[in-house]
């Protein structure tokens, strides 16, 4: 700090901190923090008030409703004055008969109930507004006169209002945080499957181990599994597969390119490497897509050289397998690897590989001895690089699998939030998400014997 | 462990980019011979490292090593080991890991390499460090451990490519001694490669003074000091009062030179006829003030410029006309503090030698710059 302030001057370390400070509580700190904040609140839906009140707005539908029945008798002809919600049959409605004999069927007025479910714990007892606050049982019976109805409609909606208000208080004082969010990943939905089928299933290698470690498991005979989970183990264990390939496709590479390369060698190969990068990342992966389409450039060549007949469905399909998506992210992250590797590596005095090589070591000894422990930090950034960004990679597994394989968990994610409006589930799901690639992270410098001071040498 | 014999056979390198690095050379080292090649940077002397350790093939020739033909041979197949400039000591390894890396490379059994290290450490003297990484060593502790390193994988030629360069002048000195002490302990041949001759004349048994990818002379030190064959190896070892002329008269292995600062008389070793262009030279410890009553074979008018004070010798510096002259003499209680104006310098013939014009080498300070 005080060698800050002596070759900067007071301004400018002081702009410099405040501007860290800033970048690091908006960009950092308050996102993670309103997260944390979403994933540990319960959806709005699932609170007790919003039963509540859902149950008082479907009485008041349902009490419009059943008003127009009874103020125009002769010819209802304003459905939409139910608000399009009330009936799903127009023609019943189309023929006047008598106020009472012919109404439709009203949603609203089915559900205005004291019998109306709070969402719970899914294993325990279903609970109702009844049975939960001792209220007595009342609902709108369809049999009876459109008055009844109404007046019976009202009754539920008075007897509710004074509960939600004092749902709504309760709420208010209480803690709102739960980790119920979390849970949702350990979620197991019931699979039901044919005989046939289960037993096919169960010889799978894949499930035996899901069986193993729980994930997959057999509750009255159907077949539970935790989607969820499975497709989180799968995502982490895909991005592993991926960083490995990549390991091994790009340590040659940045040898070559950092050692064993003429000045102009290098360049060239560097300049390779490059390129692409300056290309959009969404045009890289369609590039593939056009390459491993059924009919794409790769069937097209074989069916060309009658190795395979498309027209007779041989097609490779190449959307289908996981490989393809690794290969693609290989591709798409490759520069993460390569660079941090080079970087190390042509720090690597070529006096050593030459001493090695005259003391009498092989090339496999060189690289193992001399070249990995030297090179170990820019190989632990580059696979923590490559780590994260396939584990959260969104595009790629998207644009390649087309639906056709199992969704990875940063799919996953953005369905809760964008598509079901699960926000709170889709925010505990990336936090755990966070959470645990940086344990893995961790982890996985902990086993490379990685310091943090060796990454910036 | 014993050395072998190195054997240039009609060797020259030329690069893929058209630079002949070393002209035909035939080059004979004896076995267990400390042996040192000396000339200025880009002369070609690590080239020959190279292609004696199997960096770099010869492209014309053969080398010859104990009288095998190393041809298609790399490095690690060659009975030599090379210990480099800036030494590169595998800094994530113990010094003992270092020592033994030659014997990993052999697959001897950890135990069994462990003790040989221990035994070449106790060589150099580093046993007690074997557990530091080299990076903790000082830089001579490194260099020992480089040349046990080297020692380890039992060479019959070690090569070292200027090792000392790195060290300061007292440490450099007290290394010299000992990489002869250990180059006598066991027997090994050494090629030994440096700009400094002071290197080259204390340690070697013999010396080649190479430039421009040419051996100019093959020789022992008092050899290739006190009768140097052609105008750079004069030039390059030691210093040199240099005279530019024609042959004017040979007679009995004396020739005599007429220069435009007059007539000089030398040992004629290399057969220089009447009318050859020809340069004498005289080191500055042959040049002496002459006086009336004992005058010199060779004499020349000039002026005295200044005087250095070395500590056991003074120099002083003499023009004659353009020319300067260097004379040094032993500092024997101020000795020559009191000369001043003309004098009269003069050399013996014993002590002058004509040879043929030819290239001289650039000062002292272009290069150690190089």
């Amino acid at each position: 700090m005080k060698a800050l302030l002596a070759s900067y001057g007071r301004g400018l370390v002081t702009a410099f901190v405040a501007a860290v400070v800033i970048w690091a509580c908006l960009l950092i700190v308050f996102p993670q923090l309103t997260m944390l904040d979403r994933a540990l609140r319960l959806p709005r839906r699932a609170l007790d008030s919003s039963v509540v009140a859902t149950v008082i707005r479907d009485s008041a539908t349902c009490v419009t409703v059943l008003k127009t029945y009874r103020d125009a008798p002769e010819a209802p002809e304003t459905p939409d004055s139910s608000g399009g919600l009330a009936s799903p049959s127009m023609g019943v409605m189309a023929v006047p008969g008598i106020a009472g004999a012919t109404l439709p069927y009203i949603l609203q007025c089915d559900r205005a109930s004291t019998e109306s479910r709070f969402v719970r714990d899914p294993d325990a007892e279903p609970e109702t507004l009844a049975s939960l606050h001792g209220l007595p049982v009342l609902k709108v019976d369809p049999a009876v006169s459109i008055a009844e109805q109404i007046a019976q409609a009202e009754a539920v909606a008075d007897i509710a209002r004074p509960l939600l208000a004092q749902l709504i208080a309760k709420e208010a004082s209480a803690v709102p945080y739960t980790l119920d969010n979390f849970g949702f990943i350990f979620a197991a939905r019931a699979i039901p499957m044919s005989p046939q089928t289960k037993a096919r299933e169960d010889a799978e290698i894949v499930n035996m181990a899901f069986d193993l470690v729980g994930l997959r498991f057999e509750k009255d005979g159907v077949t539970h599994v935790r989607l969820t989970l499975v497709t989180l183990v799968r995502t982490i264990f895909f991005a592993m597969m991926a960083t490995l390939l990549a390991v091994f496709v790009c340590y040659p590479v940045a040898f070559n390119l950092a050692l064993a390369s003429t000045q102009r060698k290098a360049t060239l190969l560097l300049l390779g490497l490059v390129i692409p990068y300056a290309i959009v990342e969404l045009m890289r992966v369609y590039a593939w897509v056009s390459l491993i389409e059924t009919r794409g450039l790769i069937n097209t060549l074989l069916h060309w050289v009658a190795i395979i007949d498309i027209d007779a469905g041989e097609a490779i399909q190449f959307k289908r397998s996981p490989i393809t998506v690794f290969i693609v992210i290989v591709y798409t992250y490759i520069l993460f690897m390569v660079f941090p590797m080079v970087n190390v590596m042509s720090t690597l005095d070529r006096n050593q590989l030459e001493a090695a090589r005259d003391l009498g070591a092989s090339s496999m000894r060189i690289h193992r001895r001399i070249v990995i422990p030297h090179a170990k930090p820019g190989i632990a950034v580059g696979c923590i690089t490559t780590f994260m960004l396939a584990a959260g990679a969104f595009s790629v597994p998207r644009i390649i699998s087309t639906g056709l394989q199992a969704e990875w968990f940063s799919q996953t994610i953005y369905n809760k939030f964008f598509e079901s409006e699960n926000s709170n589930i889709g925010a505990a799901y990336s936090f755990a998400f966070t959470i645990l690639c940086f344990v893995i992270v961790g982890l996985f410098m902990w086993v490379m014997r990685a310091r943090l001071k060796d990454f910036v040498r | 462990m014993h050395g072998k014999d190195v054997v240039l056979d009609g060797m020259s390198i030329t690069y893929p980019n058209g630079f002949t690095a070393v002209h035909a050379t035939d080059l004979t080292i004896a076995a267990g011979e400390f042996f040192s090649i000396l000339g200025p940077s880009g002369c070609g002397k690590t080239t020959i490292l190279r292609a004696v350790s199997g960096f770099l093939e010869p492209s014309v020739g053969r080398v010859l090593i104990g009288a095998e033909d190393q041809a298609g041979r790399g490095p690690n197949l060659r009975p030599t080991a090379l210990i480099f400039q800036n030494l590169a000591l595998f800094p994530l390894m113990r010094v003992w890991e270092n020592v033994a890396f030659g014997l990993e490379a052999q697959g001897v059994p950890r135990r069994v390499r462990r003790e040989r290290a221990m035994e070449l450490l106790d060589l150099v003297a580093l046993s007690v460090e074997a557990e530091k990484k080299p990076m903790e060593l000082s830089g001579g502790q490194r260099q020992r451990v480089a040349v046990a390193r080297a020692l380890a994988v039992e060479p019959a030629v070690l090569l070292l490519d200027e090792p000392l360069s790195a060290l300061d002048l007292k440490l450099r000195s007290h290394m010299r001694a000992e990489l002869r002490a250990i180059q006598k302990k066991t027997g090994v041949t050494f090629i030994y490669i440096t700009h400094d001759q002071g290197e080259a004349l204390t340690m070697s048994d013999r010396i080649a003074v190479m430039n421009a990818g040419r051996i100019e002379q093959v020789g022992t030190g008092d050899e290739i000091y006190s009768r140097p064959v052609t105008a750079f190896v004069a030039s390059f070892v030691g210093e040199s009062n240099v005279f530019r002329g024609r042959v004017a008269e040979v007679a009995d292995g004396v020739a005599r030179v007429a220069t435009p600062e007059g007539a000089f008389r030398g040992q004629n070793l290399t057969g220089l006829a009447l009318g050859d262009l020809a340069m004498v030279f005289v080191r500055p410890e042959h040049v002496r003030i002459s006086h009336p009553d004992t005058p010199f074979a060779n004499e020349v008018a000039a002026e005295v410029m200044r005087r250095e004070l070395e500590g056991p010798f003074v120099n002083i510096f003499l023009a004659a006309g353009a020319l300067e002259i260097a004379l040094q003499m032993p500092n024997e209680g101020d000795a020559g503090r009191d000369l001043t104006g003309h004098v009269t310098a003069g050399f013996a013939a014993e002590y002058t030698l004509v040879l043929p014009e030819g290239e001289l080498a650039r000062t002292g300070t272009e290069i150690a710059a190089g």
